[in-house]
């Protein structure tokens, strides 16, 4: 009998729980429905300095990529899912800085081949006159 | 109510309660312990960065976040979480090569300077061979220069050198060369020896520059009388003349007087003046 009672009380508690846990669930592991404003401002920002610093001409596959994922997190934010719009739009700003840096040395590579090549050309006209 | 009575029902029920509690809780936000996809290729590609002197001097920094997103790459996710495994490996992934392209930017900066420093000492190279160069060409422009002029240049070095020889002084009246006194005996108009060096000289230069004229003077000092030293200072003039002509120098390029005691060039009152004094000038014309 009391057994019986104890089994009662379990089922019932088990629902209880059930519905706390579900309850916990979703404030712990849902996104709030709130846009992550801060992170596609800052993928935006990235991508126009890597604009600025030619990274079209330098490293364009990777500010297109930059570019394709900060529309994907706009899409992401119009679908209301919000955690793949933050992931999305995170991912837009490494790859427009990675767009960045890929130009920059590109270019610092540019100039250094450019003034080794002028350093040659002196040191070939120097061995040039010293031959005459 | 439920809950007030069960909360209240004894303490093994909240025991049992608690512990199924946290065990769906476990289940339910941690994973299953397993390294997601991805992460090991990530860790591994760090390690070869994180192993190369260079770019661990000229980015630690991108390493270090790089490292983190590694980490957080690395840590174990529900089945179900593959969107959110594949978003950090994709962030680690980034990370790392944005640090491999910030190295090398570095790199390259430093390599600058130095290449800037090897680039300034060749520039200054070139400019001192440049000025070294100039200096050349300004002499060489110089001696073409003076080598158009050549043949007048080289006539007036040679005729300079000539009358240099002949020790003859540059005078209002042209150049004077003085034959001393040695050239003639006491009172005689005689030219002694047959070869002298100064009338050698002065033969060869006349033979070279054959439009010169000369006026060949005789100056005795103030020993006997005027019309005696004007003869003999005559005579000596001629003796001088005679002696070119012998020389082949055309004789109407010659003219000769005795100009006696009358233009000493020292004190007759001592005989280093007297011997000064008795003398004969060749005044060699300037030409034109």
């Amino acid at each position: 009998m009391k057994h019986t009672l104890l089994n009662n009380w379990s089922t019932r508690l088990c629902k209880l729980t059930g519905g706390l846990l579900t309850a916990v669930l979703l404030t712990a592991c849902a996104s709030a429905p709130l846009p992550p404003t801060e992170q596609l401002d800052a993928a935006r920002a990235a991508i126009t300095t890597a604009e600025q610093a030619e990274a079209r001409q330098f490293a364009q596959s990777e500010l297109e990529d930059a570019r394709a994922r900060l529309a994907l997190a706009e899409e992401a934010v119009v679908a209301e899912d919000m955690s793949t719009a933050e992931h999305l739009a995170l991912q837009s700003r490494v790859t427009a800085e990675l767009a960045l840096a890929r130009t920059e040395a590109t270019k610092a590579a540019a100039i250094n081949r450019e003034m080794q090549r002028s350093a040659d050309a002196m040191d070939e006209e120097m061995q040039r006159q010293g031959d005459q | 109510m439920n809950l007030p009575t069960f909360l209240t029902s004894g303490s093994a029920t909240t025991a049992a309660t608690t512990l199924v509690l946290t065990s769906i809780l476990l289940t339910g936000c941690a994973a299953v312990p397993s390294a997601p996809t991805g992460s090991m290729e990530v860790r591994n590609k760090l390690n070869t960065l994180q192993n190369d002197a260079q770019t661990v001097q000229y980015a630690r920094v991108e390493l270090r976040e790089a490292d983190e997103a590694v980490t957080l790459a690395e840590q174990p996710l529900d089945a179900d979480e593959t969107e959110l495994a594949e978003h950090r490996v994709y962030m680690a992934n980034t990370m790392i090569e944005i640090a491999k392209s910030k190295a090398s930017v570095r790199m390259a900066e430093a390599d600058r300077t130095e290449m800037g420093q090897r680039l300034d000492a060749a520039r200054l190279a070139a400019r001192t061979a440049e000025a070294d160069r100039a200096a050349a060409d300004a002499a060489k422009a110089r001696s073409s220069e003076a080598a158009v002029l050549a043949a007048t240049a080289r006539e007036t070095e040679e005729l300079r050198q000539q009358i240099l020889a002949l020790e003859a002084k540059p005078t209002d009246r042209g150049l004077v060369l003085t034959l001393g006194d040695v050239l003639f005996a006491t009172g005689s108009a005689d030219i002694q020896g047959g070869s002298n060096q100064n009338l050698e000289k002065l033969a060869n230069f006349l033979t070279r520059y054959p439009d010169r004229d000369v006026t060949i003077e005789g100056h005795t000092d103030n020993t006997g009388t005027a019309s005696f030293n004007q003869t003999l200072s005559q005579q000596r003039a001629d003796s001088v003349r005679r002696y070119l002509i012998e020389r082949n120098i055309a004789s109407n390029r010659m003219t000769t007087s005795g100009l006696g005691l009358d233009h000493p060039v020292a004190s007759n009152d001592t005989a280093t003046g007297r011997q000064q004094n008795r003398r004969v000038e060749v005044i060699i014309a300037d030409t034109q």
